[in-house]
């Protein structure tokens, strides 16, 4: 558990940018190394063509002799470290080496010397025919020098791998600390307490956008929870009643019912109850349905003054009847992208109630618009109208007015209104009046906002 | 409530349907009009019944054992076989209904339904089956006479003016001439709503209708069956 870190992301991150890191410092040791070796050859071979250059000028003015007072001059020289050979037909004239085979030019040998050998790099040169002349140094220097590199070498290696792994360590410890308050959020969560919300820090990165957008899931999922909850309390609730007069009516049945007409009437009634139940059950899941979206991949795009002259002609002669009137204006073509079959139901359910729920003799007004770039659609009566305190609740699941209690409905009408508007993105808006308008505007499909 | 006596033809017919109490109803309504029902319990079963052949229509459950309705009608289709298909579903989905249309069913009834409902559904699908190759241009009924091609109506010889829904209502009838047609039928197959409007849409227009098709013409055509429809029959 302590060594946790080690499978972080972060770790993993910071220990491939130690690699790459250390990779370089190889890299450039290598290269320091060639190039330093090269300057101090270049510099040997440097030295040992001067010292040539001075034996063979002595050698040119007085001959042997002052070519063996150069190099004895020059092995007493200073700091010197050389090493000289001046040999003259295989014979050791003067220097600190033994006889050798001469070879000209650069030149590199090992030379065995008591407890071991010596690596030599040097020119050699004939000064005279048969006087050769080698000036050098011993490779031991070179070799110390590279070896000192080497060791800096690694000793920056180490440095740069120490402080990549302890830089790991601390970035994949910080983001454990995050990733490990997202997780124990997550469990809270599930543990039940769906109003908590994943931590964020407010910086914009990338585990913080993560957060967000773990967040606005979960808002999402509590919405759909809540509205999930709310049905099935809404049915537990509600079912009771019909169910129990259901109930009622059969006890009632039969203890009063004497004829097998009797029973007849009892039963349709009975029927009659079971099938407003079963009704209501039908409408609850299917606002439960719209609400969860999925309906929206079959939208098209589709002619909304089409639809409310359809709306016209098929409520026209029911509002008739009702003695009511049923007209429509609308100008233009507004296509709005949307399901037709849900539209249809959005409208007949706001032209019944406002049919149902109104005296004799109103006046019933569907309108098409358009404003701020949406579909305004707006079906307006001159009945009574609803008090401005009572719209919010008008849309709530099974609420149902005072004044409507004895007409048939469960109270669900302006609830599925109010799905298949935000199934649109459409906003309704209730209009205070002389009557009750509800207005209704759809964003306009996006070729009719090119067109407009 | 008096039987509704739909007065047609006896057949066989093939339900599939895993929910024996449902089953026992459906059976029973089916025997009621005198139709013989074949059961089967579980999808592959209900495939092979239907394969077998001998059955005037087919009455089949959404969800199976063993093979889900969907797939057992999409099944027969793929063989080439024509057999009239009536969808039957608790689910009372949104997309439910247009998913059995397009598997190859012929219509789509959700649970649970009214006994006239499920036998008007019945009738009018697998008499569909015997009469789809020809396309009529005239329908007649007595002394009423549409025409499909010019959208005119004319009954003992003098013309009806109707508006276009008011036709597609009288064509609807004429077309289920004899048979009974629920307002669930007229709703969808009219208007193409599918949902149960508060209200009285159907009656409203239907009304309208006779009075324009009937009153004042001596002998009704459309006549109310009570607990299931409307039936247009020239008796």
């Amino acid at each position: 558990m302590r060594i946790r870190f080690l499978r972080t992301e972060g770790f993993r991150l910071s220990a491939l940018y130690a690699g790459v890191f250390a990779l370089s410092v190889v890299i450039l040791g290598a290269f320091v190394l060639v190039i330093t070796n090269q300057a101090l050859r270049d510099q040997i071979v440097t030295f040992s063509s001067t010292d040539i250059a001075a034996i063979r000028n002595g050698y040119g003015s007085e001959g042997d002799f002052e070519a063996i007072e150069v190099v004895h001059q020059l092995m007493a020289g200073p700091a010197n470290s050389g090493f000289y050979l001046l040999q003259r037909d295989g014979k050791v004239l003067a220097g600190n080496l033994p006889a050798m085979s001469p070879r000209t030019g650069t030149i590199e040998f090992s030379d065995s010397v008591a407890g071991g050998s010596r690596e030599m790099l040097g020119v050699g040169e004939f000064v005279a025919p048969g006087l050769y002349v080698f000036s050098g140094s011993d490779k031991a220097r070179l070799r110390a020098v590279e070896a000192h590199i080497l060791d800096v070498m690694l000793v920056l290696f180490a440095v740069a791998l120490l402080i990549a792994v302890a830089g790991g360590t601390l970035v994949s410890r910080s983001f454990l600390r995050r990733t490990d308050a997202m997780a124990k959020a997550c469990r809270d969560i599930m543990q039940g307490d769906l109003k908590l919300r994943i931590p964020v820090r407010g910086t914009r990165d990338e585990l913080d956008r993560l957060a967000e957008a773990i967040n606005e899931m979960l808002s999402r999922i509590s919405a759909l929870m809540e509205n999930l909850s709310q049905v099935s309390n809404d049915i537990a609730h509600d079912l009771r009643t019909p169910v129990t007069h259901l109930r009622h009516r059969l006890e009632r049945a039969r203890a009063d019912c004497r004829t097998a007409e009797d029973y007849g009437v009892a039963l349709e009634a009975a029927i009659a109850k079971a099938d407003e139940i079963l009704g209501l059950f039908t409408a609850l899941l299917r606002i439960a349905q719209i609400e969860g979206g999925e309906r929206r991949a079959a939208f098209a795009p589709l002619e909304l003054g089409a639809v409310l002259a359809q709306m016209r002609e098929l409520f026209e002669p029911v509002a008739e009847e009702a003695g009511d009137t049923l007209q429509l204006t609308a100008a233009g073509q507004t296509i709005i992208r949307g399901d037709r079959q849900l539209l249809v139901q959005l409208f007949s359910n706001l032209i019944e109630n406002a049919i149902v729920h109104t005296p004799r003799g109103t006046r019933i007004l569907l309108s098409l618009s358009r404003a701020d770039g949406r579909a305004v659609a707006r079906v307006s009566d001159d009945g009574p109208g609803v008090p401005r305190e009572e719209h919010e609740r008008l849309f709530r699941r099974l609420y149902r007015r005072e004044a409507s209690r004895a007409q048939p409905g469960y109270g669900l009408g302006l609830s599925l209104v109010a799905a298949i508007a935000e199934l649109h993105g459409a906003v309704i808006r209730l209009v205070d009046g002389p009557g009750l308008a509800v207005e209704i505007s759809f964003p306009l499909a996006a070729e009719e906002m090119e067109k407009a | 409530m008096a039987p509704v006596r739909f007065l047609v033809a006896p057949v066989k017919i093939l339900l599939v349907e895993d929910d024996h109490e449902t089953s026992a109803h459906i059976v029973y309504a089916l025997n009621g009009e005198g139709h013989e029902v074949a059961v089967c319990h579980d999808g592959q079963k209900g495939l092979e019944t239907a394969r077998a052949g001998g059955h005037a229509a087919l009455i089949v459950d959404r969800m199976l054992p063993g093979l889900d309705g969907l797939s057992l009608v999409r099944q027969l289709r793929a063989e080439g076989n024509p057999i009239p298909v009536l969808f039957l579903t608790t689910m009372s989905g949104l997309n439910d209904r247009v998913e059995g249309l397009q598997a190859g069913g012929d219509d789509y009834l959700v649970k649970p339904f009214a006994f006239p409902e499920l036998l008007a559904r019945v009738h009018a699908i697998s008499r569909r089956g015997a009469a789809q190759d020809s396309e009529p241009v005239r329908l007649r009924a007595a002394d009423l006479e549409i025409d499909l091609i010019r959208r005119t109506v004319h009954r003992g010889g003098r013309p009806i003016e109707l508006q276009a829904q008011e036709f597609r209502l009288l064509e609807y009838l004429m077309r289920n001439m004899g048979r009974v047609v629920t307002r669930t039928m007229l709703l969808e197959h009219v208007w193409d709503l599918h949902f149960d409007p508060r209200t009285n849409i159907v009656e409203t227009h239907m009304s309208r209708l006779r009075g324009k098709v009937d009153r004042g013409h001596g002998g009704e055509l459309i006549h109310t069956v009570r607990g299931a429809g409307y039936t247009l029959r020239a008796d």
